[in-house]
């Protein structure tokens, strides 16, 4: 099953696209991140996935098969949207009350119970929460729902380094529990490289890469070698991305086996995620897809 | 990997809501506002009530005296000729309750919400946001036009012996707002254009400043120009018309003719008086003054609504107002339905 699958999908405001010809299937299971620029189109394609905004052109189905935003879906489907807002003048326990209220799923003493862990008062109003206590409860909101779908955008954006620490732990946590699937928006990469599982990325509107991490990561290497040979290398292997520094060039190219054999002269070191999504936000031209376009040409580009 | 766990099956179909949910919601969210309307009307009304039962007493004491022309009388009468007057200003002050729900409950509904964000949390609830709009908009519009309802019934008894000793009549502009269903019907028209400004404008006070101006100008424009037209209004040649003084009409127009039929100016009548022997010119009975310019071929005209119209244009303008609020909520919630994050 697929928590979100979209094809053709594109929104439009004014003359600008914030998103083109999105054709994307996320499968279940993983905790998804979704990196790009600001600007690229993440909040775009999370809000139409839950039903906030409409598309222009294409569609959004999620949890296998439900259009986006109809009941079934909001059902399971919990979303935090960026910077979390709540309602400021309400206290923590009128704010699980609405929610309750609001929902057909609700674990009351789930929510109770993390926040109790967190030391989050229920008597206290939500705008005098810090801004990680106000994360901290949106997340327990959406959790205490029982989503099979959690959504974030930005959940990170507004919080200092010991809050999103305790943010992902308590986003992991939740995660173990229930075994949800999760998708997150960030545009700092290195706060999902542990977490994430499976990688979307988006510039400028076009989805550029999408995969299970594992694999993207099985399927790139770092080749270091002299510069002047750079481009030979290019006729044997898709490159994504080359840096000269000097007599030496740093080539990420995509290769499906590492076992597949370094030419002479060659250097291949494995790559990080944050290095692997740097270097095709620095070609926005190149891709890596799954499905038939995947890894056959060089700099394989979005289909238009 | 994680192990997944398969959601239940979108396709089933889900119980709504219920509606006491939602309004817990409702009531949790607005309540300020709600406390706001109900000390505003609930402080009203112990005025009324206090000043009603005094104007009640003073009028109880007029109808005992008697014979009415007598000193004593006069003595008796004046309380209650002053208590007219403050209840006219009180009239005036009670025209803007209908502005103040609009301003205060309608505009900062939805653009509160749009303002600070929060409908991306509201909207992505279970409930879903047709059903949150819809008890939302329909709760609090009940809520408050019945309690307007149950304040213009209020000011009905509060005034009743002003319109009995034939003080005005229901039909004057300044009372006929806040009688009958009018007041109530005023406070929802004007909550509507509050939520709607709120939904386009998506700010708080542009949005309040918006509603207010929208309703102000809608309810001087009915009082001013259309409400006349809700029936061909009756026209009278030469006097004063029947039982202005036992049964106040509506009087909006009123003109004269010259002797070929023309319309003159009301200088060219002050003129011919002037002219007119000192018996008719300090005479109080105005009917003196119609003789002597129909005898001199000056016609006096009057168009004017009788007061047995009262409860026909409070029907017609009650019925459009609530035609025209039920288009403005339904207007809102599709807004809602179709905005885009």
């Amino acid at each position: 099953m697929n928590v979100i699958e979209t094809s053709g999908l594109g929104k439009r405001y004014g003359r600008t696209w914030a998103l083109k010809d999105a054709a994307l299937a996320i499968p279940a299971g993983y905790v998804v991140a979704l990196v790009g620029p600001n600007g690229a189109g993440k909040t775009t394609l999370l809000h139409m996935s839950v039903g906030l905004t409409s598309p222009t052109t294409g569609q959004v189905t999620v949890l296998g098969g439900a259009p986006a935003g109809s009941p079934a879906a909001l059902d399971h489907i919990a979303f935090v949207a960026q910077d979390a807002p709540l309602y400021q003048n309400l206290s923590v326990a009128d704010m699980l009350h609405l929610t309750r209220n609001l929902n057909r799923r609700w674990d009351q003493q789930r929510a109770e119970a993390r926040l109790n862990e967190l030391r989050i008062p229920l008597n206290r109003k939500v705008g005098k929460l810090s801004g990680g206590q106000q994360a901290q409860l949106a997340l327990t909101l959406a959790v205490a729902r029982r989503p099979a779908l959690l959504v974030l955008d930005e959940p990170l954006a507004s919080l200092d380094p010991l809050a999103r620490h305790d943010f992902m732990a308590s986003l992991m946590a939740a995660v173990a529990e229930d075994g949800l699937s999760v998708v997150l928006s960030s545009h700092v990469i290195a706060d999902l490289e542990r977490v994430a599982d499976y990688l979307i990325v988006l510039s400028h509107g076009r989805v550029q890469v999408a995969g299970e991490v594992e694999g993207l990561l099985a399927g790139h290497r770092m080749l270091t070698g002299p510069a002047a040979a750079a481009d030979e290398l290019a006729e044997r292997f898709a490159v994504v991305h080359a840096r000269r520094a000097g007599t030496q060039a740093h080539v990420l190219v995509r290769s499906h086996q590492a076992v597949e054999p370094v030419p002479s002269g060659w250097e291949a070191s494995p790559v990080g995620l944050e290095e692997l999504v740097l270097a095709y936000l620095r070609e926005p031209g190149a891709g890596a897809l799954p499905g038939p376009m995947a890894g056959v040409t060089q700099h394989a580009g979005i289909p238009a | 990997m994680t192990a997944v766990t398969a959601p239940a099956p979108p396709a089933r179909a889900q119980r709504p809501i219920p509606w006491t949910k939602l309004a817990w919601v409702t009531w949790r969210q607005h309540r300020v506002a709600l406390a706001g309307v109900a000390v505003l009307l609930g402080g009203l009304a112990v005025y009324l009530l206090v000043m009603g039962l005094k104007i009640h007493s003073a009028y109880q004491a007029v109808l005992s005296c008697h014979p009415l022309t007598s000193a004593e009388c006069l003595v008796v009468t004046r309380p209650f000729s002053n208590y007219h007057q403050t209840a006219l200003d009180t009239g005036v002050l009670l025209l803007a309750i209908p502005a103040l729900v609009g301003v205060f409950v309608g505009a900062p509904l939805l653009a509160r919400e749009l303002e600070a964000g929060t409908f991306r949390f509201a909207w992505t609830q279970g409930c879903g946001r047709l059903r949150w709009a819809a008890a939302k908009l329909s709760l609090l519009a009940i809520t408050v036009t019945v309690a307007a309802g149950a304040f213009s019934l209020l000011f009905r008894w509060f005034y009743q012996p002003f319109l009995d000793a034939r003080l005005d009549g229901v039909l004057a502009p300044q009372l006929f707002n806040l009688v009958g269903v009018d007041f109530a019907a005023w406070t929802l028209v004007a909550f509507s254009i509050g939520a709607i400004a709120g939904v386009l404008i998506r700010r708080t006070v542009p949005a309040m400043a918006a509603s207010l101006a929208v309703w102000a100008g809608l309810a001087l424009g009915t009082a001013l120009f259309l409400r006349r037209h809700y029936q061909a209004p009756l026209v009278l040649k030469g006097s004063d018309p029947p039982g202005f003084y036992n049964n106040p009409p509506w009087v909006f127009g009123q003109w004269n003719t010259g002797p070929n039929g023309s319309v003159v100016s009301q200088q060219t009548i002050r003129n011919v008086l002037a002219h007119a022997p000192q018996s008719v010119q300090y005479s109080k009975n105005p009917n003196v003054a119609t003789v002597y310019l129909s005898a001199h071929h000056y016609t006096q005209w009057w168009t004017y609504d009788p007061e047995s119209r009262f409860w026909h244009f409070q029907l017609i303008e009650g019925g459009w107002l609530l035609a025209l609020s039920l288009i403005l909520l339904a207007a809102t919630v599709w807004l809602v339905r179709r905005r885009a994050a």
